[in-house]
C-alpha cells in the first residue's frame, strides 16, 4: 500500500459530484428510516424489510459501484493513470491502495449509515442494527473490490456492475434460486444472520447461503479481485485519445 | 550508457500494422522521432515506455525488457501525449506526489528543482484544472524530470507551448543530451527537431525510413539531384559552362526578383530584396564531382562567384523526400 | 519559387451556393441519429450489445406469456399489460441509466456541443431532439413487448373488445413512462461529462426512488394510512404513471394503493406533467451555457 496513491485516489474519488451523490444516498436512507419510524414506530419486520430489502439490496451495491469504479475508472479512461504506472511501484500496491480508499468510503457512507439507520429504526433490539451494519461492511468490501476489478478490465464497468448488482442478484435471483449462491448480497446476509443470533429465522433474516459457504466465497472474491486487478494492471495498454 | 534497443519490432492492431519491423538503437544524445501522422511514432514511444507490448521483436533498455517491468521506471522519464492529469491537486502537489512515488530521498527538494527547471514556480500552488495547455505541458515535463532519469521519452512535448516557453526547454533537452542522457522526442515541428536533435529517426507508414543526421541522410539520397543556388557576376556564362559539364542535369536562370524567404532565413545575404539580382538554380546529379568542378569552371571563365548555397539541404526537404518516396 | 505578389491558385474547389436545409432538418437529423444510437444502430458493434440484450430480456417474458396462453387455451392473457410494465421496471431503469449518458455525455465530454450550436440549431431544438429521441427509444423498449402480448392475444383468439382498449391504454402508459424516465435520465446525464458517473447517478436516483416508494407505501398500507399510501405512489416514475393510468384512463388497479379518488387522479396527472416540464426546463437551463 502506498500513501501517495491513497492520497491521490481519495482526492479524486471525493471530488464534488461523486461526494454529493454518495452523501445523498446515505442521507436518503437515514431520512427514510426516520420517516418510517415516525409513521410506524418500532417494528422489527419493517426494520428487516428496509435494512435487508433496501439498504443491503440497493444502497450498498450502489455505493460499491460508485466508489469501486470511481477509484480507478476515470483515471484509466482519460489516461492519467500513466502517472501511477510509470513509477517503480508494484501494481498490486497500487490496487491495494485504491481498494483501501474505496473500502473506507463505502464503510463510512454505507456501513456506518446502515448502523445509524438500524438504530433509528429499532434501537439495539435483536442485534439487527449491528448485524446489518457488519453485513453491509462485508458486502461493501466485496462489491468495492469486484467493481474495481471490473473497472480495470473493461471501460463499461459501471454498466456491467449494474447488471450484476441489480439484475443478476435481485431479478434473476428471485426467479432462479440457484443464482443466489453467486450473490455477494446473500453471502453478506449469511453473516448478518449469524450475528442476529437465534431469532434470525423468525425475524426473516435469512440467507440462501450457509455461513460455511459464504465466508470462503467472499474471501475468494475479495482476494481474487485484488490479485487479478493487480495482474491486469501490469499489462494495461495505454492508447491515445480515442 | 543507456541505450534503448528495438530489435525487429512490429506491432499490429488487428489488421492494421502500426509499426512494421523496426530496428533501431537510441543512444545518448538527443534523438528526434519524425514522421507524418499515423506513421507509428506514438505507438513506438508507448512501446519504448513499457505501455504497449510489441507484437513481435523485443524492446530493451540496456538489455532489460521494458514491458511489465516496473523497476525500469527508475531509469525512464516519460512525458505522455494525453493531456489529462490529476486536476484536483495543485502543480506543486502533483510533482511532489510524483517525486514521492519514485521513492526519492528528498522528494521536496527534487520537486522544487523540477518545477524551477520548467519555470512553473509562480503558478505551482494553483489547481491543475486552472492551467493553460502550455502550463500543463510544463508540469508534465517536471514530473518526468523529477527523478533525474538517464532516459527521457517525450511524446510531442512542445505541443501547445508558445515559443518563449519552448526555447528554455529545448535548451534543457539539449543540455541533457550533451551530458550523456538518452533523450528521445517525437515532433511534427521540423524546426525544433532540426535545432536540437543530433540524430533523427524518420518513420513513414510504420516503417523505419531513415536514421542519422539529416545532412547524412541527404547525402545518401543519391537518386535526388542536389539543388544549388548560385550567384555570380555573369550568370549566363556560368550557366553555359555548368550545363556543358556532365555533373549537372539542369540549370535554370532565375530572373532578377526578390529572393525566396527561405534563403533569407538561413542567414544568406540580404541583398536579395534590396538589389534585384538574378541567380542560377542548378540540379547536380553528381554532387561530389560538381562541387569539385564548379570552382574550376568559374575560374576558367573568369567569373566571380558571390554565393553558392544548397537549396534543399534542410530537414524539411529531406523529410518531404522521404515521405513522398 | 515565390514572386513579389501573392497568388491564389484555383484548385477546383467549388463553393456550394445552393439551397441549405434549415433548423428543422438539422433537428430531425439529430433526433434520428440519437434515437438510432440509443440502440447502437449506426454505431460500433460493441454499443449494440447492452441495449439489444436488454430489449431481448424485456421481450422474453412476453413471449413466454403468449406461449402459455395459447398452449393452455386460457380466456385471458397469463399476464396483463399493466403489470407487465411494472414488472420489467428494473430492466427499463437499467436501460435508461446506460443509454442516457451515451446520448448526451459524449457530446459534453468531447466539447462538441458548441459545434452543434455554431450551426443554425437553437438550444431548444437540441434539447427537444435529444429528449424526443430518448423518449422514443424507451417507448420502443416498452411498446415492443406490449405489442407482442397483443399479437399473442389475437393469435389466441381472445376477445378483441377487451384486448384493444387495454393494449391502447398500456401504450399511452408506456409513452408517459418513457417521457418521465427520459427526462430524469437526460437531466442527470447532462450534469456530468463523465459517462460512468452519469450511469451510476441515474440508476442511483431511479432505484432509490423506487425503493423509497415501495417501502413507504408498504408501511403506510400496513398502518392503515390509506390516503398517504395512495399519494406515496408519487415518488417513483412507474407508480406515478400507473396512478395516472388507473385513475384517469381507467386501467386496472394493480398497485397496493391507488391514488384516492378524483383529486388523487388530478394530482398524479399534474405531477406527471410537472415532472416532464421540469426536466425539459432543466435541460434548457443546462445547455444555455456551453464551453468550447
Amino acid at each position: 500500500m502506498n500513501a501517495t496513491v491513497v492520497q491521490l485516489t481519495a482526492r479524486g474519488l471525493l471530488g464534488r459530484r461523486r461526494a454529493y451523490l454518495l452523501l445523498a444516498l446515505s442521507l436518503i436512507l437515514l431520512l427514510l428510516c426516520a420517516l418510517v419510524r415516525g409513521l410506524a414506530g418500532q417494528d422489527t419486520d419493517i426494520t428487516v424489510g428496509i435494512l435487508g430489502g433496501f439498504a443491503i439490496a440497493t444502497i450498498v451495491p450502489l455505493l460499491g459501484l460508485i466508489a469501486g469504479t470511481g477509484a480507478i475508472g476515470p483515471e484509466i479512461d482519460d489516461g492519467s493513470i500513466v502517472y501511477l504506472l510509470s513509477k517503480p511501484l508494484s501494481r498490486f500496491s497500487i490496487v491495494l491502495s485504491k481498494v483501501a480508499v474505496a473500502v473506507a468510503v463505502i464503510t463510512v457512507f454505507g456501513s456506518v449509515t446502515v448502523l445509524l439507520a438500524g438504530l433509528v429504526l429499532s434501537g439495539t433490539s435483536d442485534n439487527l442494527a449491528v448485524g446489518y451494519a457488519v453485513g453491509a461492511l462485508v458486502a461493501g468490501i466485496g462489491y468495492g473490490t469486484l467493481f474495481l476489478l471490473l473497472a480495470v478490465v473493461t471501460r463499461h464497468a459501471v454498466v456491467v456492475g449494474l447488471l450484476y448488482a441489480l439484475i443478476w442478484e435481485t431479478l434473476v435471483g428471485s426467479y432462479v434460486p440457484g443464482a443466489q449462491t453467486l450473490s455477494i448480497q446473500q453471502w453478506s446476509l449469511a453473516i448478518t444472520e449469524r450475528l442476529v443470533g437465534s431469532d434470525a429465522e423468525q425475524l426473516g433474516v435469512t440467507s440462501a447461503v450457509s455461513l460455511g459457504a459464504a465466508v470462503p466465497m467472499l474471501f475468494f472474491v475479495i482476494v481474487g479481485s485484488v490479485w487479478y486487478a493487480g495482474w491486469r494492471l501490469r499489462s494495461l495498454r495505454l492508447t491515445s485519445d480515442e | 550508457m543507456s541505450t534503448l534497443l528495438l530489435d525487429n519490432v512490429s506491432r499490429w492492431f488487428g489488421n492494421v500494422v502500426a509499426v512494421n519491423d523496426v530496428s533501431m538503437a537510441i543512444g545518448p544524445g538527443v534523438t528526434g522521432l519524425l514522421g507524418p501522422n499515423g506513421a507509428g511514432k506514438s505507438t513506438l514511444i508507448n512501446m519504448l515506455g513499457g505501455f504497449l507490448p510489441p507484437s513481435s521483436g523485443s524492446v530493451t533498455l540496456d538489455g532489460e525488457i521494458v514491458w511489465r517491468n516496473e523497476g525500469i521506471y527508475r531509469r525512464i522519464g516519460l512525458v505522455p501525449e494525453r493531456e489529462a492529469m490529476y486536476d484536483v491537486v495543485s502543480g506543486w502537489e502533483f510533482v511532489l506526489a510524483n517525486a514521492k512515488l519514485h521513492r526519492l530521498n528528498d522528494p521536496h527538494a527534487a520537486a522544487r528543482r523540477a518545477i524551477e527547471t520548467v519555470h512553473m514556480t509562480e503558478a505551482q500552488d494553483r489547481d491543475i484544472s486552472t492551467y493553460s495547455k502550455g502550463m500543463k505541458q510544463r508540469i508534465k515535463m517536471a514530473t518526468a524530470l523529477v527523478h533525474d532519469p538517464p532516459v527521457l521519452l517525450l511524446d510531442e512535448p512542445f505541443n501547445g507551448m508558445d515559443p518563449r516557453q519552448r526555447l528554455p526547454l529545448m535548451a534543457l533537452l539539449q543540455a541533457m543530451g550533451d551530458a550523456g542522457r538518452t533523450v528521445l522526442f517525437s515532433s511534427h515541428i521540423l524546426e525544433e527537431v532540426e535545432r536540437i536533435a543530433g540524430n533523427i529517426q524518420v518513420m513513414v507508414a510504420g516503417r523505419h525510413a531513415a536514421s542519422g543526421g539529416f545532412r547524412e541522410i541527404r547525402q545518401l539520397m543519391i537518386e535526388r539531384p542536389h539543388q544549388y543556388t548560385i550567384r555570380s557576376d555573369d550568370d549566363r556564362a556560368l550557366a553555359a559552362a555548368i550545363i556543358a559539364d556532365a555533373s549537372a542535369s539542369s540549370v535554370e536562370l532565375v530572373a532578377p526578383t526578390t529572393t525566396g524567404g527561405r534563403q533569407l532565413a538561413r542567414g544568406g545575404p540580404t541583398t536579395g530584396i534590396r538589389e534585384a539580382a538574378s541567380s542560377l538554380h542548378v540540379q547536380a546529379t553528381d554532387f561530389a564531382s560538381f562541387v569539385r568542378v564548379l570552382p574550376q569552371l568559374a575560374s576558367r571563365a573568369n567569373i566571380r562567384l558571390y554565393e553558392v548555397s544548397p537549396a534543399d539541404e534542410s530537414l524539411e526537404s529531406v523529410f518531404s523526400y522521404l515521405v513522398a518516396r | 519559387m515565390t514572386t513579389g505578389q501573392g497568388v491564389i491558385h484555383d484548385l477546383g474547389y467549388r463553393h456550394y451556393d445552393g439551397a441549405r436545409a434549415g433548423r428543422r432538418y438539422i433537428a430531425r437529423a439529430l433526433f434520428l441519429e440519437s434515437a438510432k444510437g440509443a440502440y447502437g444502430l449506426g454505431r460500433s458493434a460493441k454499443s449494440k450489445v447492452m441495449p439489444m440484450l436488454l430489449l431481448a430480456a424485456i421481450c422474453l417474458p412476453a413471449f413466454i406469456i403468449v406461449v402459455i396462453t395459447t398452449v393452455t387455451n386460457a380466456d385471458k392473457l397469463a399476464g396483463d399489460y399493466t403489470s407487465y410494465v411494472l414488472n420489467v421496471s428494473l430492466l427499463v431503469m437499467v436501460y435508461v441509466a446506460g443509454q442516457a449518458p451515451t446520448s448526451v455525455s459524449r457530446d459534453l465530454r468531447f466539447r462538441v456541443v458548441s459545434l452543434y450550436f455554431s450551426r443554425p440549431l437553437e438550444r431548444v431544438d437540441y434539447v427537444l431532439a435529444k429528449y424526443a429521441a430518448m423518449t422514443t427509444a424507451v417507448f420502443v423498449l416498452l411498446a415492443l413487448p406490449l405489442t407482442i402480448l397483443f399479437v399473442g392475444a389475437l393469435l389466441a383468439k381472445l376477445p378483441l373488445d377487451e384486448q384493444v382498449p387495454d393494449y391502447l391504454r398500456s401504450l399511452v402508459g408506456a409513452l408517459l413512462v418513457a417521457l418521465v424516465l427520459a427526462g430524469i435520465g437526460l437531466v442527470i446525464a447532462a450534469l456530468t461529462p463523465r459517462r460512468g458517473l452519469g450511469v451510476a447517478a441515474i440508476i442511483a436516483v431511479l432505484a432509490v426512488l423506487a425503493g423509497v416508494q415501495g417501502a413507504v407505501q408498504a408501511i403506510a398500507v400496513e398502518e392503515g394510512a390509506d390516503t398517504f399510501a395512495g399519494y406515496a405512489g408519487l415518488f417513483s416514475p412507474f407508480t406515478l404513471v400507473q396512478g395516472v393510468m388507473s385513475s384517469v384512463l381507467g386501467a386496472e388497479k394493480v398497485l397496493e394503493a391507488e391514488p384516492p379518488g378524483a383529486l388523487g387522479g388530478a394530482v398524479f396527472f399534474a405531477a406527471t406533467f410537472l415532472v416532464v416540464a421540469a426536466c425539459f426546463g432543466a435541460l434548457l437551463l443546462r445547455y444555455r451555457k456551453v464551453s468550447i
